[in-house]
């Protein structure tokens, strides 16, 4: 569990890496009018839901492993 | 499944925001042009980019002009169409601007049938050399023409504004956390209040809840605006941005609520002491997001006096997205509390065994 809560955060700053040399070469996120910030943003909220679902899981995890 | 409605409604409203609000096309409007300034008694070409516009549909001839105030401004001599988005608008300056002062700062107009017409206010500067000593003079060259017959369209667009193009969507996908972590945050005081009064451990596990969700909701909008202030501002973090930095200290307040509540072992003063703290987080919190910036001057869009819903920064038609993003992610926010409460009761439950 705890594993896969590093890889995908690890996963969250190569995207933010990414972007970030993606607009400093070829103004990756401005341009077609800065749509891209919009598709970032939603890729966040996305994420923090993720990790929400995340924290459940290994919660719920314990609580199996206590009845059992 | 009647028990689940509400999770259904806030679910179809989350989606509702996201499809209207990534498919309905901005305004048409000026993304661009150039020269920038201008000096009086000359001729220019003014090159104009247009957003979302259709330049070669317009069937009538496209008007382009330069407004000074009400009653001054002149019209393009010649139009010249490059593309849908590019045209070039030939302007003959007059000899003398309509005042004595020094430069004029001139709003730019693009009219045609197809788009409707787009504004660029207060954008392009001429400059007079010589000042006009008989100001008639000035006045009479700038009132030759008369902006009239303009067409309006009513679409169901989005508005366009230069600085945030298409990012203005991000109204659905930033604030609506907002104001959901702060009903959230409501319903978790009001059962902090409830755990006071009648000593009942339920309340306990409601109020965690909700300030989970809340917090939650709050990293959210905080990174989800940074995204934003990447490209907007030219930083992740901006310290000049209060409502960046207050946000940021209330939610750490909120987070060592979490930590609070890990270091005490016996549940009665565990729930006692942090109903305790998370009204006193509450009130914090309202100082810092709802006091302070409408105190100093944000570098917020719309954050001009009032910064929440002011009525100039609302168009209607991102009302109709807005408010039901609002609705939704409370309601989200409401699920998601309900799953962490009835964990924590479970865990209670096998616990006493």
């Amino acid at each position: 569990m705890k594993k896969s809560f590093s890889v995908l955060l690890s996963l969250l700053f190569l995207m933010q890496n990414n972007l970030i040399a993606q607009s400093d070469n070829q103004d990756f996120m401005r341009s077609i009018g800065k749509m891209y910030v919009v598709y970032g943003v939603i890729v966040v909220i996305f994420i923090v839901l993720v990790i929400f679902l995340i924290y459940l899981d290994r919660r719920l995890t314990k609580l199996e492993n206590q009845i059992n | 499944m009647r028990k689940y409605w509400w999770k259904y409604l806030g679910v179809a409203l989350i989606v509702y925001s996201f499809t209207v609000g990534l498919l309905v096309p901005l305004k048409p409007g000026i993304y661009s042009y150039d020269p920038g300034s201008m000096n009086t008694g000359q001729t220019y070409t003014l090159s104009v980019t247009g957003y979302n516009t259709f330049y070669t549909k317009a069937k009538d001839p496209i008007r382009v002009w330069l407004k000074y105030d009400s009653i001054h401004n002149i019209v393009a001599t010649k139009v010249k169409i490059l593309d849908d988005r590019k045209l070039e608008a030939s302007f003959q300056i007059p000899k003398y601007l309509p005042t004595n002062d020094r430069v004029g700062v001139m709003s730019l107009i693009v009219d045609d049938d197809h788009d409707g017409f787009a504004v660029m206010p207060s954008t392009i500067f001429i400059k007079q050399d010589s000042l006009d000593k008989n100001t008639q003079l000035g006045s009479v060259s700038w009132t030759q023409s008369k902006i009239q017959g303009i067409h309006g369209k009513d679409q169901f667009n989005f508005p366009f504004r230069v600085q945030l193009s298409e990012t203005i969507r991000n109204l659905y996908y930033h604030v609506p956390f907002w104001f959901a972590m702060f009903i959230i945050f409501i319903a978790g005081i009001s059962q902090s209040i409830q755990y006071l009064r009648t000593g009942n451990q339920e309340y306990d596990y409601k109020s965690m809840s909700f300030t989970m969700v809340g917090t939650i909701f709050g990293i959210i909008g905080l990174f989800t605006g940074m995204i934003w202030a990447k490209d907007t501002w030219g930083t992740y973090w901006s310290w000049q941005e209060v409502k960046m930095n207050m946000t940021a200290i209330a939610l750490l307040i909120y987070l060592s609520y979490f930590i609070l509540r890990q270091s005490f072992d016996d549940d009665e003063r565990r729930a006692k002491i942090s109903a305790v703290y998370s009204i006193f987080a509450f009130g914090a919190m309202i100082a810092l997001l709802y006091v302070v910036p409408r105190m100093v001057s944000s570098l917020h869009p719309g954050s001009g006096g009032n910064p929440a819903l002011g009525a100039d920064d609302l168009d209607n038609s991102m009302r109709m997205v807005f408010y039901p993003a609002i609705i939704g992610w409370t309601l989200f926010g409401v699920w998601m509390t309900s799953l962490v409460y009835r964990m924590q009761v479970v865990r209670d439950k096998l616990y006493d065994l």
